[in-house]
């Protein structure tokens, strides 16, 4: 972390300085991990939209969130590079803490997902970290961050994040966990990030199809996070109707009940600011 | 090393099965993409010039820019170069290019470009996984596949038990959510066709060389990329800063500067915005698609649709089939005739017949002026039941005309398979008819066998751009989008002396010189030392922008855009502006056109060891004999700027000639030869270059 940004954790510090080998050792949690993660449906997303079954714990929500538009994203993974650049100073798809998945040979819609940090309102991350290296930044909006110096590189919190695939990213450089921060630390950036900032994937994204909210989105559902960022400007592109697409098998994309037809939002009227 | 690059390039003989690697340290000063390959080709093997094609010494070098891997907008592209056997009547050292995501992964494992040699005795792909390079035997299953089952069995095989949308471990702890980038060629390249092109994923090809010929030379299937690793950045402040800055040249996807002017079909392959570049997909029976972009591309101009057909494809691509009247919707300033639209079925076969051609590996621009060959010649009664060549197409314009073509040529059947697997110019050679087909325009095969794109007697830059080089020219964003295509959509948003303003103030460092896109035929026009400046201009920014720096010629250059609020465009500002922030190198725009120029005079130096000759650079006799339908473009006309066709005009042979002249004195060429002079190579620190040409008697 950059020294100008790296924000302290109010979580209470860990008593102990863990390492990776002293978990595994002692570490009994992982039984229950892997416990439950052996009991959670591939793709299932609602794991971290009610308390886990072992503790509850209240955390206060995050103050931000990233949601997209899959529908709008042409794939050119700008902002995966724009999230490795302004983090590490260097341009790598495997240490972007968004991924774009698609296949050129697929079909619209199903070709292209964006995975996202949910910002979870019940963070399976930050619950089973056992350093609380991952923790909620509340000097900085709530967001769920991961604190690299503490961590010691379990890999819990990869097993434990219930999306496909787990946004918590493994760092094969430093062999330490990260995630989205909400661009708060990002020391090859100019710019201020986290809540009330910019984020580079956001900044970045030609297609606008990714937007900084501060409104908790559904967490009972993928949509509540992939939602409609086209507006009539876009539909004059004769790309998209949605009332056309109903994948076999399901009412609507992401398995939810079938859409509406597009209600397309109004015209942003605020051209973006370019920095420098 | 500076920023962008790995540090090295690797190499493989198929003839031996060596794997090792070449240092990128070495080729520096040639940039990267097409500047280092062809450093890379004289070296290793300059010296044996001239040999065929499809001999194993021919190499297939296939390179990565300091931009490949970064978002760099509109980069990525990977050059592709060896002795091309579509090229006629030398198979020129040549190259072309694809988009997609190949280099990237290249880069990401840790490689600046692969150059392989040497020919394998068995069927062979390779496959790359980071520092990992296996040669894979191909002969069980993935040769003879088409290019979309080579591909997607070759990922499986490349990372076995990858799903789409998980972490995949490639080595310990190092993961990636990305499926491997594979090119190939189809089963037109592995029977050495000419027509046969490389193919990256569904749509992007290399079509132009037939380079999937000289995979199939070499047995050698498919290359596999993928990779965890990074490239690294110099100043990684101003390369995010540039990045963000460069959004104003940018279609604006929410809120388009004058939306009003540049929405709709009319403009969108010039406009900026996305998806613009599949033109079978529109109208009320459009299949709804998402714009699809190469890496790191802001425009998106692919598209990939519900039906999963025509995906990634543009332009040729998607309009060398048409069956029923579905393909050509809108797009190059036309707007589609609300009271002729195509049916759903016949888009849709249009789509699935375009697909075939790539499936089978063909290269869409030959192929279109092959198959337009094989119709005159029908006409002619050369072929035809009973004729000379004793076949009979299905009914022109039916699917099964399409698939009966593609299927034909791609699998060499019969004597029309035969003979058209060898591109038209050999195909008309073999038919003893190339000089009465070709002088006469009967087949346009204007410049080295490949076919006329733009008119040559307006849009000149173009034809002698071509024939300066090695095959058509291939460079839209020049001055055929922006201003061709503007003036051609009848509302322009620059008059005519306003455009060649803002252009010649962007095409340093000849910005002082007002009349570089003057196409008029006038003292300042097509035959002028204005034109000498331009087609210079062109051919180093081909060389270096392009050709090294891996841009899309479909975006840059942009002398001037849509999108900014004084229609400035990007260049030249943006293109060091980004090579210094990722590289750390301090240079100028002009700095790097002149590399450019180094390029492009090495590149006319392999050439001359091929047997280039000064009267080879000429055009066919139709181009000089035959008045032209015009092509509309800026024009000084009676002392003043305006739009016009120069319809009926002729390109005269004198001139023409005097121009050339004119035009390699300027180059530091001699006039004489049209190579490069002792004093000129060794000034650009190409002395061995001078050394090998005056070993074969080439330096005058």
């Amino acid at each position: 972390m950059s020294d100008g940004k790296k924000a302290e954790s109010t979580e209470a510090a860990a008593k102990k300085k863990f390492t990776r080998r002293d978990f595994l050792v002692t570490g009994g949690t992982v039984v229950a991990v892997d416990a439950l993660l052996s009991t959670t449906p591939a793709g299932a997303v609602t794991a971290a939209s009610a308390p886990p079954p072992e503790k509850v714990q209240a955390y206060p929500a995050s103050k931000g969130y990233l949601v997209y538009d899959s529908k709008k994203c042409t794939g050119c993974t700008t902002c995966m590079l724009a999230c490795s650049l302004t983090h590490y100073g260097e341009q790598n798809l495997s240490l972007a803490r968004i991924q774009i998945t698609q296949d050129s040979f697929g079909k619209f819609p199903y070709d292209l997902d964006i995975a996202v940090c949910r910002q979870c309102k019940y963070p399976p991350c930050v619950q089973s970290c056992p350093v609380q290296a991952c923790f909620v930044d509340e000097a900085n909006g709530n967001v769920r961050r991961i604190d690299t110096d503490k961590c010691i590189g379990c890999k819990t919190c990869l097993k434990m994040c219930p999306q496909q695939p787990h946004r918590t990213v493994w760092n094969h450089k430093i062999n330490k966990s990260t995630k989205c921060d909400l661009c708060l630390d990002t020391p090859y950036w100019n710019e201020k990030g986290g809540i009330g900032g910019k984020q580079a994937c956001v900044e970045s994204c030609p297609m606008k199809a990714i937007r900084f909210v501060t409104e908790m989105p559904n967490q009972q559902e993928t949509e509540g996070y992939n939602v409609n960022l086209r507006n009539e400007h876009w539909l004059k592109l004769g790309l998209v109707e949605d009332s056309r697409i109903q994948p076999p098998g399901t009412g609507g994309f992401g398995g939810g009940a079938p859409k509406a037809k597009m209600q397309a939002p109004k015209a942003n009227t605020q051209a973006p600011k370019a920095k420098g | 090393m500076p920023g962008g690059y790995t540090g090295k390039i690797l190499r493989v003989n198929l003839t031996n099965k060596q794997i090792s690697t070449l240092p990128t340290e070495k080729y520096l000063e040639f940039g990267g993409g097409h500047g280092i390959g062809s450093a890379v080709f004289f070296d290793l093997v300059g010296d044996q010039l001239p040999f065929e094609a499809f001999d194993p010494r021919n190499l297939i070098i296939m390179m990565a820019s300091p931009f490949s891997g970064t978002f760099m907008p509109g980069s990525g592209r990977c050059e592709v170069q060896g002795l091309g056997p579509m090229l006629y009547p030398i198979e020129w050292f040549g190259h072309s290019n694809f988009g997609g995501r190949f280099t990237a992964q290249m880069k990401f494992a840790g490689w600046d470009g692969i150059v392989v040699e040497g020919a394998s005795e068995n069927p062979v792909y390779i496959d790359v996984v980071n520092d990992k390079v296996k040669i894979e035997d191909a002969t069980n299953g993935v040769w003879g596949m088409d290019t979309w089952d080579a591909q997607q069995e070759i990922s499986r095989r490349a990372v076995p038990g990858l799903r789409r949308g998980e972490w995949a471990e490639l080595a310990q702890s190092c993961y990636t959510t990305q499926i491997p980038a594979v090119v190939t060629c189809g089963p037109a390249g592995e029977r050495k066709s000419r027509l046969a092109a490389l193919l990256h994923g569904p749509g992007s090809q290399a079509a132009l060389c037939g380079f999937g010929g000289v995979f199939g030379s070499k047995n050698l299937k498919a290359i596999s990329f993928l990779g965890t690793g990074s490239v690294p950045i110099a100043d990684p402040k101003a390369f995010m800063d540039a990045r963000l800055w460069f959004r104003q040249f940018q279609w604006d996807v929410d809120n388009p500067r004058d939306a009003e002017i540049f929405e709709g079909s009319g403009y969108s392959l010039i406009n900026g915005a996305p998806s613009g570049g599949n033109v079978t997909n529109g109208g009320p029976n459009r299949v709804p698609a998402r714009a699809a972009a190469c890496a790191s591309c802001p425009r998106g101009c692919k598209m990939r649709l519900a039906s999963a057909d025509s995906n990634e494809a543009v332009c040729a691509g998607t309009m060398v089939a048409n069956v029923g009247g579905g393909g050509m919707f809108g797009g190059f300033g036309r707007k589609p005739d609300p009271n002729a639209m195509p049916s759903a079925l016949s888009q849709k076969l249009t789509r699935q017949a375009n697909d075939l051609m790539h499936r089978y590996g063909l290269g869409h621009w030959q192929v279109m002026a092959t198959r337009g060959y094989i119709e005159a010649l029908v006409r002619e009664g050369v072929i035809g039941k009973g004729k000379q060549i004793d076949f009979e197409l299905p009914p022109s314009g039916s699917y099964a005309y399409h698939e009966t073509m593609f299927r034909t040529i791609a699998l060499r059947e019969g004597p029309l398979g035969a003979l058209a697997a060898e591109g038209a110019a050999r195909m008309a050679e073999k038919l003893g008819r190339y000089q009465k087909d070709v002088s006469s325009g009967l087949v346009k095969l204007t410049y080295y066998g490949t076919q006329e794109h733009y008119d040559s007697a307006t849009q000149v830059e173009w034809g002698y751009g071509s024939i300066l080089g090695e095959r058509d020219l291939m460079l839209h964003q020049m001055s055929n989008y922006p201003l061709h295509w503007m003036a051609q959509s009848g509302n322009p948003y620059l008059d005519a002396e306003q455009a060649s303003k803002l252009y010649a103030e962007a095409m340093v460092p000849y910005q002082d010189d007002r009349y570089l896109v003057d196409y008029g035929e006038g003292p300042t026009g097509i035959y002028s030392d204005s034109k000498v400046k331009q087609v210079a201009w062109v051919k180093h920014y081909e060389k270096f922008w392009i050709g090294a720096g891996g841009f899309c010629g479909w975006r840059w250059p942009q002398c001037i855009t849509n999108n900014s609020a004084d229609r400035r465009g990007a260049t030249p500002n943006a293109e060091p502006k980004f090579w210094n922030a990722v590289t750390g190198q301090n240079k100028t725009f002009a700095d790097y056109m002149e590399l450019g120029h180094k390029i492009f005079t090495l590149d006319r130096a392999i050439w001359a060891l091929q047997g280039r000759t000064r009267d080879m650079e000429v055009f066919p006799d139709y181009i000089y004999d035959q008045p032209t339908r015009g092509s509309i473009q800026p024009m000084v006309v009676d002392g003043k700027w305006t739009y016009a066709t120069g319809a009926g005009r002729k390109l005269d042979r004198a001139k023409v000639e005097d121009w050339k002249t004119r035009f390699y004195k300027f180059e530091g060429y001699s006039p004489a030869t049209g190579i490069a002079t002792r004093e000129t190579l060794e000034k650009m620190g190409l002395k061995k270059v001078a050394d090998a040409l005056q070993k074969q008697g080439k330096l005058s």
